[in-house]
């Protein structure tokens, strides 16, 4: 405190020094210890078979590379990553961007009433807790003959169905575009509005229709915000867990064992902590690898 | 609670227009109204359940006309452990946003006017932190809260929650006290204020805006967390109400469809209500800003 106590003389270097370390201390230390460190603790786990419980727990050993040949030989585990590739390509990167683009453009259009509300209905799955998102569709994809879903079905006739045993990993897919239309159409919406009206009307004067316009004059006008988008769904998505914990657990069998629940089980039900580690390792070095391409991807075209 | 959807189901073209309108372009516009209320209906939809399931008196785990009762909400704030669920979420959600805003402020004031070397290093490390997936260090942080006794508490809990959220409140608060000018602050100095008098009678009148949404975030990513809480806490009593939906709409057998949905309306009412509130201010300035970085 004494530095800051003569504040307006230029004190020695040190003062500001102290002044800045009081300031920004506490940040640093709980940023360290709770996120740095379980990263690099982590690192280090994967590197050895450390054990939840059993008498392994006691004495955990180097092991070198040797989770990671397991795993890399692991069907659960490639099967799993697979999985996880499954679910960002389709609900990610074309579900929520394709919808969420049409949303934004209908938030663009002049002569379209009720936008306003259009605007928070599409954010609500957003807003709530996941674990309430989870409950909702619970309900929704029921088998039961009077789930909201059986119920539209039998309207046009047909019979029910169950989805989460029948197509689990489409309706986990279906589910996490529900929740992310939201987060798109609020970035491409910020983006179209950089977009001057008058390059849109000029080009319709020219004659390109509505798909034309899109294609070759919005989109490589916001193509940016695009890619940044598709960077910050991809990260997101790959962490997705509750939502897909909740209602399957992973299973029927193994269906919807997205590689984030595969780590919690190595872990957590197998008590297989250097293993479930070295699977968070692997899955962040692809994760890396792929956001560089999407950074290199939207510098090369810009 | 939002099931009305009362989007407009047609067109209404004004009489005047309707001469001018092409009849291709009417059709175009039908469609894009038709694509607006489906995917409206989309994002509505699934909340049925839960809104008419809570207000009835035998609700099962599908949509029916509701008999019309508050008797769910009644027996969740008076039933053994359901009012402890929801007290403790308040407790981890609120001192965890304390927390962050306190650090969070500071560390802002201190990134925003003094330079230092690696000072941009650190705004950028931060940032990426944020790249990595909560469940790729979740089982490292579980045995790191074991070996420091911090597992199974408030305090460990309150702690790593209000650190997650850190990165994102130190970008905001610091863009926010980077927009409050310098000069301001010398003359309190010269009316005669320390340095941190300064920071409280001028900045952080200043930084209300920014202070609200860094809280308004925080206090959602705390409130919603599910896999946090699940890998940290093995006492019921501790259990926020995240965890307690989950527990009981597993334990298929004996759940109580309709206090399971008032549960979730409770859960789901303190984001919703806030978010819908300040969603023009958020949207515009501080989530675009937050994400944009």
């Amino acid at each position: 405190m004494t530095a800051a106590k003569a504040p307006g003389r230029l004190g020695p270097r040190w003062r500001e020094r102290g002044a800045l370390s009081l300031l920004l201390g506490p940040s640093v230390l709980l940023i360290a210890v709770f996120v740095i460190a379980p990263a690099c603790y982590g690192l280090y786990l994967s590197f050895t078979d450390t054990q939840l419980t059993g008498w392994a727990a006691r004495d955990p050993q180097f092991v070198g590379l040797e989770n990671f040949r397991h795993l890399l030989g692991s069907e659960d585990f490639l099967a799993s990553l697979g999985r996880t590739g499954q679910f960002v390509f389709w609900s990610a990167i074309v579900g929520q961007t394709v919808l969420g683009m049409l949303a934004a453009l209908l938030l663009r259009a002049k002569w379209l009433r009720g936008k306003g509300l259009f605007g928070a209905l599409v954010l609500l799955p957003m807003v709530v807790p996941e674990v309430v998102a989870s409950l909702t569709w619970a309900s929704v994809l029921s088998s039961d003959d009077s789930g909201t879903l059986n119920r539209l079905l039998a309207l046009f006739g047909s019979g029910a169905a169950a989805p989460l045993q029948d197509s689990p990993m489409l309706s986990v897919i279906i589910i996490n575009v529900w929740r992310g239309i939201a987060l798109a159409m609020i970035m491409f919406q910020a983006a179209l509005e950089d977009v001057p009206d008058e390059l849109i009307e000029a080009s319709r004067m020219d004659g390109a229709n509505a798909f034309q316009v899109f294609r070759y004059v919005t989109l490589p006008l916001i193509r940016g915000p695009v890619f940044l988008y598709l960077l910050l769904t991809t990260i997101t998505t790959v962490g997705v867990f509750g939502l897909v914990y909740f209602l399957t657990q992973g299973g029927p069998g193994q269906d919807t064992e997205l590689t984030s629940i595969y780590i919690f089980q190595r872990a957590f039900q197998y008590s297989q902590i250097g293993m479930g580690s070295a699977a968070s390792v692997i899955l962040l070095v692809l994760l890396m690898v792929l956001g560089l391409t999407y950074a290199r991807l939207a510098k090369v075209k810009v | 609670m939002t099931h009305a959807t009362t989007a407009p189901a047609e067109p209404q073209v004004p009489a005047g227009r309707r001469s001018r309108t092409p009849g291709w372009k009417l059709v175009q516009r039908a469609l894009q109204y038709l694509l607006m209320v489906l995917l409206a209906l989309f994002c509505v939809a699934p909340f049925a359940w839960v809104v008419l399931t809570a207000v009835d008196a035998d609700g099962g785990p599908s949509v029916t006309v509701p008999t019309l009762t508050l008797d769910n909400f009644v027996s969740f704030f008076t039933d053994g452990g359901t009012p402890r669920l929801l007290l403790n979420s308040i407790i981890v959600s609120f001192s965890a946003t304390a927390l962050n805003l306190a650090c969070g402020v500071f560390g802002a004031y201190g990134l925003s006017r003094y330079k230092f070397r690696g000072r941009t290093a650190f705004m950028f490390a931060i940032l990426l932190i944020r790249v990595i997936p909560p469940p790729a260090t979740i089982v490292a942080l579980y045995l790191l809260m074991v070996k420091m006794h911090l597992d199974d508490g408030y305090i460990g809990l309150i702690l790593v929650e209000a650190a997650a959220a850190l990165p994102i409140t130190l970008w905001l608060l610091k863009g926010t006290i980077d927009a409050v000018p310098f000069e301001l602050e010398e003359a309190a100095w010269l009316d005669g204020n320390t340095r941190f008098g300064a920071i409280r009678r001028v900045v952080l009148p200043l930084v209300g805006p920014g202070l609200g949404a860094a809280a308004m975030l925080t206090f959602m990513a705390v409130w919603g967390d599910f896999l946090t809480p699940l890998v940290l806490l093995q006492s019921p009593d501790l259990y926020p109400l995240s965890i307690g939906l989950f527990r009981s709409f597993t334990a298929f057998n004996q759940v109580d469809w309709g206090v399971l949905a008032a549960s979730a309306v409770v859960y789901m009412a303190p984001p919703a209500v806030l978010y819908l509130f300040l969603r023009r201010h958020l949207m515009r300035s501080s989530l675009g800003g937050a994400l944009k970085g």
